[in-house]
């Protein structure tokens, strides 16, 4: 009989490994802030067009909502999330710079300097 | 030759301070200009970083390499080994995982985090808070997996109590010691709660906490189910939060889904379960006695204290009720240990506090900053300064229990004893940056309105001693205050305050309190002069129509009473008899030709 500790170790492996599964490892991931302040500020218009472009087949993506780091006054906020390299932040997405962060930064690599929140 | 943009960050907290950080920037400079390196990398402070132990701290990023115990002499070897060739020294490196640190590895050094800490938000903003797999995977649950296996539940009210952590909700009492008190009650059963019935106008801290990391809040009631023998627990949330309640819903499922709620949690013979209660939005629901009603089902109205909830709380049972940001703060206390937990804080205030800074700040948001730093840190450190280059007049802290505190206050550092010694309160975690064109008086007004509005009309000096002092005030608002008034609302706040029943009306006058303490002139100004200084109250501001005026009529079109006459193509006049100092006519020119005297 394994102890609580030792279930909950369990636990959290499986978890990482479905995280994998889902596509963690992509080459990016992008993180669209989900919560009350960021939805007033029109995140939800922000999500839809990452939505449609992954299932448009937009590729080594992982793609996810989160809460809200705090910057209320930039938001909507977008994270992209590459292995090694600093994460980028932009502010004040709308579903014009949400395609053209597709565009220029995910498929292309092209951080735009101009959005990055620092 | 490696042309990474390094970043580093030096550790800016007393500790590491002393133990010599400060020396290292220069030793740093020098090293980076003699490899040539000045140009791609940066250094930035931060504040303290948790590892006081270790000082100094040195983070380099990307990769978030620490180093601990960093001497001048190691600099030349750290810029050379790790700037130039790349290579991480092992020798000073240091292998903490304090969970708050993951944060940091996504947010790095941008200017609004450098002061920041992350306890207990240190989830929000880098998981998905619908998904228990991204919890799990950053060692969720495993503070209640800990406190099951290897401690007894006197052991875990131990912990909480040596933490120093305090109740988050404003009051601060020792979270610690209300659990140990509730756990030596004899009858059962016991219920936890959490306050989720955030009503301060402007604040959202445990509406963010909920909606970006609600499995905290799970964890740290269970914990505290565990701890004082309790099997059943109850959010009360308001229901102006839909977001915040689905995802505290799904997580709550979630979370019985993987044996984490429910009957034998774990494996274990300790069961515990959460319902969510939907409170309708009463401001003084808020107060714990009120809550516990609403949550019976009852109306939502305060009753005296003692007994104090620990003893006869929910149904009459002795009950821990906690505020979000308190229970938040459990599993972290659990998971890296009280010991821990008690470098981060001042000698009274140990941890962390969650703010909702708002108002004239450039980046207003929500921030979390080790109890310790100052007022002034927040707001132009985090906050980034007053937009336009204005001056600061006050800060708000404790929303409409609070205070606001004058310029020469701005170096108070927060913690509950320097505030409410500086004249407000920590309260739950609003504040409020007020500049030169706010009207302090109507300040207080604000917040007056919305108490006398809120108060429950159980007590007498709450509910009739409010509406007379805003009465007092709306009177010197609009210019009708009389002599003697100032004393009136003095006279009459002290009174609410020492007689009346609940926290609500307790706290009600001190907003009016303090900004007669600290702006007596504005107020006096108000009554004898008739004139408000920042331009606000309308009633004491005059217009009048200045050169720029082009004659085009629109503001004769719309003035409510005709006080405006003037011909077509020359400049108008307003004649102050008739006028009502509406405003529409300040309001409808397009040629800034209306001035306000």
């Amino acid at each position: 009989m394994s102890t609580p500790l030792e279930l909950i170790r369990k636990k959290r492996a499986e978890a990482v490994s479905r995280i994998i599964g889902k596509g963690y490892l992509s080459t990016k991931r992008v993180y669209v802030g989900m919560a009350t302040c960021e939805i007033a500020a029109g995140s939800k218009d922000v999500m839809e067009v990452f939505q449609k472009a992954v299932s448009r087949g937009l590729t080594d993506v992982y793609l996810s909502q989160k809460g809200c780091a705090g910057r209320c006054n930039l938001e909507p906020t977008v994270e992209v999330i590459e292995a090694g390299k600093s994460p980028v932040k932009y502010g004040r997405v709308d579903k014009e710079r949400a395609q053209q962060i597709i565009d220029r930064h995910l498929k292309n690599g092209e951080i735009i300097k101009e959005w990055v929140i620092d | 030759m490696n042309i990474t943009p390094y970043r580093i960050i030096l550790c800016d907290g007393t500790a590491c301070i002393n133990s010599g950080s400060r020396k290292l920037a220069a030793a740093l400079q020098e090293q980076l200009a003699k490899h040539g390196l000045t140009d791609t990398t940066t250094i930035g402070l931060s504040g303290c970083l948790g590892m006081c132990d270790k000082g100094p701290i040195l983070v380099v990023n990307p990769g978030y390499t620490i180093y601990g115990r960093v001497t001048e002499d190691d600099i030349p070897e750290i810029v050379e080994e790790h700037l130039v060739h790349g290579r991480p020294l092992a020798r000073l490196a240091i292998q903490e995982d304090h969970l708050y640190n993951r944060f940091f590895r996504v947010f790095g050094d941008a200017k609004f985090f450098g002061k920041q800490m992350r306890i207990t938000l240190r989830n929000c903003g880098i998981i998905d808070p619908e998904n228990i797999d991204d919890y799990l995977s950053l060692r969720g649950y495993e503070a209640l997996a800990k406190a099951i296996t290897d401690m007894t539940p006197e052991q875990v009210v131990a912990e909480v109590e040596k933490s120093g952590l305090r109740g988050r909700g404003g009051a601060g009492f020792p979270t610690g010691r209300k659990w140990k008190l509730t756990a030596a009650e004899k009858a059962t059963p016991k219920y936890i709660i959490c306050n989720a019935d955030e009503g301060d106008p402007g604040a959202f801290m445990d509406r963010s906490a909920i909606e970006g990391d609600p499995h905290t809040v799970v964890e740290g009631m269970t914990i505290g189910g565990y701890a004082i023998g309790a099997e059943r627990g109850f959010v009360y949330i308001r229901a102006e939060y839909p977001l915040a309640i689905r995802r505290i819903r799904r997580a709550i499922e979630d979370a019985r889904a993987h044996g984490l709620l429910g009957r034998n949690i774990l494996g274990s013979n300790f069961s515990f379960d959460i319902e969510i209660r939907l409170g309708a939005g009463a401001f003084v629901c808020g107060e714990e006695t009120a809550l516990i009603h609403s949550v019976e089902g009852m109306r939502g109205m305060p009753r005296p204290r003692p007994p104090y909830p620990a003893a006869v709380g929910l149904y009459g049972q002795p009950t821990v009720i906690n505020n979000v940001e308190t229970w938040a703060n459990i599993p972290v206390i659990i998971l890296d240990g009280a010991n821990w937990f008690r470098t981060v804080g001042t000698e009274t205030s140990k941890g962390t506090k969650v703010f909702a800074l708002a108002g004239k700040v450039v980046n207003t948001g929500l921030i979390e900053v080790p109890m310790g730093t100052t007022l002034r840190e927040i707001i132009y450190d985090v906050g980034g300064g007053i937009p336009f280059g204005k001056r600061i007049r006050a800060i708000q802290t404790g929303g409409p229990s609070g205070g606001c505190l004058p310029e020469q206050y701005l170096d108070t550092p927060i913690d509950y004893e320097s505030l409410a010694k500086a004249g407000s309160i920590m309260g739950s975690g609003g504040m409020i940056v007020i500049d030169e064109d706010s009207c302090m008086v109507d300040v207080a007004r604000f917040f007056l309105e919305f108490t006398q509005d809120e108060s429950c009309g159980k007590c007498t000096p709450c509910r009739e001693g409010t509406k007379r002092m805003l009465e007092i005030l709306t009177r010197i608002t609009e210019g009708k205050g009389l002599p003697g008034d100032i004393e009136k609302l003095e006279r009459l706040g002290t009174m609410i305050k020492k007689a009346s029943l609940c926290g609500l009306g307790q706290s009600a006058p001190n907003p009016v309190l303090s900004t007669i303490k600290n702006f007596r002139e504005e107020y006096e100004e108000h009554i004898k002069e008739k004139k408000c200084r920042a331009k606000v109250c309308k009633s004491l501001i005059n217009y009048e129509i200045v050169e720029k005026c082009v004659g085009c009529g629109a503001c004769r079109r719309v003035c409510p009473v005709g006080a405006i006459s003037g011909v077509a193509k020359s400049r108008h006049a307003i004649d102050q008899d008739k006028c009502v100092h509406c405003g529409m006519c300040f309001n409808t020119c397009k040629f800034e030709a209306i001035a306000k005297a």
